[in-house]
Order: C-alpha cells, then structure tokens, then sequence
C-alpha cells in the first residue's frame, strides 16, 4: 500500500504542477461564461460620438467616398453599407460607423478583445475545434488522475477512512441532491 | 532545383492565410445557385420551406450568442436574417461587415409586438396585430474573411 501511495503521489506532484495554467485557464474563464447574461466574457464595448461635415443624402456612389474622405480613417474599411435614406454605415475590423448622412453625426460603436480573458474563453469554449479537443480531452484525464490520486495521498483519521473520506462523500452527494431537487422544481 | 523549391514553400507559406481566410460555419454553402435578397424578398411566400444559398454584407450580429446575422440585400436599406441553431454556429462579432454565403430553409414568423410566437386562433383574447418576419434557418455558411 505505501508503495501505491508513493506513486499516487508522485503522479498528484507532477501533474499538479503540470496543471496549473489550464486549472486557471478553465476555472477563470469558467466564472467569466457562467454569467454571459449580464456581460460580454470576451469583449468590452465602446461607443464613441464625433461629427463630419455633413455630405447630404444624396446618391451612395457620391456620398460614400465622401464620408470616408471625411472619417479619415487610419484603418482599412471593409464594407460600406446604406442603411437608410440619411445614414451610411462604415464597417471596420473591430466595429461599425454610423454616419448621419444630414446632421453629420458620427456614431462608432465597436468592440474590443479583452485581454487575457478572450484567449481563456476561446480555450475553454473549444474555438479552436479539432486540435483543442485533443489538448482538453488530455487535460480532462489528467483531472481524473488528479482526482483519484489524490483520494490516497493521505492515510488515517484524515484519510479516505476518516474526515477525508466524509468531504469526499459531501462533495459528492451535494451536487447530486441538487441535481435531483432542480430536476423537480 | 533547390532555390525553386524554396521560392516554391516560401510562396506557399506566404498565401496560407489567404486560404485560410475562408471560414466554414456549420455545413457550409455553396457557392453556385446563390438567389439574390431582393428578389426572395419581392415574394417572399413563394420561397417558404425551400432550400435556399443566399449571400450578403453582414450588417448586423447578435451580440450576446452569435446566433443570427444580418444580410444586406443589393437593395439599398433592406437586410434579410439569417439563423443559426443556437451553440451550433456560433457567428463572432467581427463578422459584421464581411460577406457571407449562407444555405438554408426560407421560413415565415408570425410574430407579435412582444415578439412572442403568434397564435391567431386563441380563444377569449382579443385578436393580435401580427406581422411576418422572414429568415432563412441556415444549416451552414461561409465567410471570406477580409
């Protein structure tokens, strides 16, 4: 028995440590998706009002080059699009310019990557499809052997035997009574 | 030889992204047989339930799942909405702006103000002011991405 203690702890050291940054990776973004009703986990909005000078509703083929000419934009456009008689949308890489065609106002309403946060949620969230399943699926088994491990790692009144064994018991059966009560309300 | 095989992987390195630029969402779309908007949208009662490639400027996006977008049609100011089975595509906001070719079934909403499920033959509630709402369920779509 103490050798397989020796191993489990071992493997618990080890893959401890080797664990670590996807432990973060899945725990912080896990908190950041669970509450994606009330905000963006991976983006942070922005809305910025300026003016131009008004160009007139006329004819988009006119009015267009115009606006942009106007905009001066340091950045590639990739779409221009007219949404209604008096406003030109200016589509950019991370938003879009609403421009009052008659007024002049310029709205520009856009979205930035949060830092950290987008490329944690983007892992979590398996964007990165075929070659992530692979990653998450050995991080997952490497959970389990955490997991398991972990359950002899110590012995006696503290072990499985004794307080131990009764956390263990705890953190079993209260997500499965939840599980059941939820299911019936 | 060996100079041509280098230039050769060099310019196979260099026009990767180009070709990696086209997403595929879902099953895809093809590329042939596109309807244009306007003209689904002229009559739209005689493209419901069929199969449809239709293709676009996305002028809009949900902003919370990525579940629909917005296609501009050629004609000015009209846009046709095209949804996705929510968590299956996952459409991502830097999509607005790009051109997206997308297949799938041409439906009719009847939705009320409240934008609930109409239901004209309630019993003992007062008849609803309902409109249609055109879209496309799309099972897939593709984006050149600029």
């Amino acid at each position: 028995m103490n050798g397989f203690r020796k191993v489990c702890r071992w493997l618990h050291r080890e893959l401890g440590f080797f664990a670590v940054g996807l432990t973060l990776v899945y725990a912080i973004s896990g908190i950041a998706v669970n509450h994606v009703h009330h905000w963006d986990p991976s983006h942070a909005a922005y809305v910025v009002n300026s003016r131009i000078e008004p160009t007139g509703d006329g004819e988009t083929e006119v009015v267009a080059p115009l606006v942009l000419e106007r905009l001066a934009l340091r950045e590639p456009v990739k779409e221009t699009w007219r949404a209604d008689r008096e406003v030109l949308q200016v589509f950019v890489q991370d938003g879009t310019i609403d421009v009052n065609l008659v007024t002049g106002e310029v709205v520009r309403r856009g979205n930035v990557k949060r830092p950290l946060l987008y490329d944690f949620n983007f892992m979590h969230l398996n964007k990165g499809k075929a070659p992530w399943t692979g990653i998450a699926d050995a991080y997952a088994a490497v959970l389990i052997v955490l997991a398991v491990s972990g359950i002899f790692l110590v012995k006696g009144r503290k072990g499985l035997v004794g307080r131990g064994g009764v956390l263990m018991l705890l953190g079993i059966v209260l997500p499965l009574v939840y599980a059941v009560l939820a299911r019936r309300g | 030889m060996r100079r041509f095989v280098i230039a050769l992987l060099l310019l196979a390195v260099a026009a990767a992204p180009a070709f990696a630029k086209e997403k595929v969402y879902g099953k895809g779309a093809p590329a042939g047989d596109v309807t244009p908007i306007s003209t689904v949208l002229a009559n739209p009662d005689q493209y419901v339930g069929k199969t449809l490639v239709i293709e676009g400027t996305v002028v809009g996006v949900c902003a919370h799942r990525g579940c629909w977008v917005s296609l501009a049609s050629d004609v000015e100011g009209q846009t046709l909405r095209v949804k996705v089975e929510d968590g299956v595509i996952v459409f991502p906001k830097e999509i607005v702006g790009e051109k997206v070719r997308a297949m799938g079934v041409f439906k009719a909403n009847r939705v009320e103000d409240t934008a609930k499920k109409c239901d004209a033959t309630r019993e003992g509630e007062p008849e609803v002011q309902c409109t249609t709402v055109y879209e496309l369920f799309a099972s897939g779509a593709v984006c050149d991405w600029k």
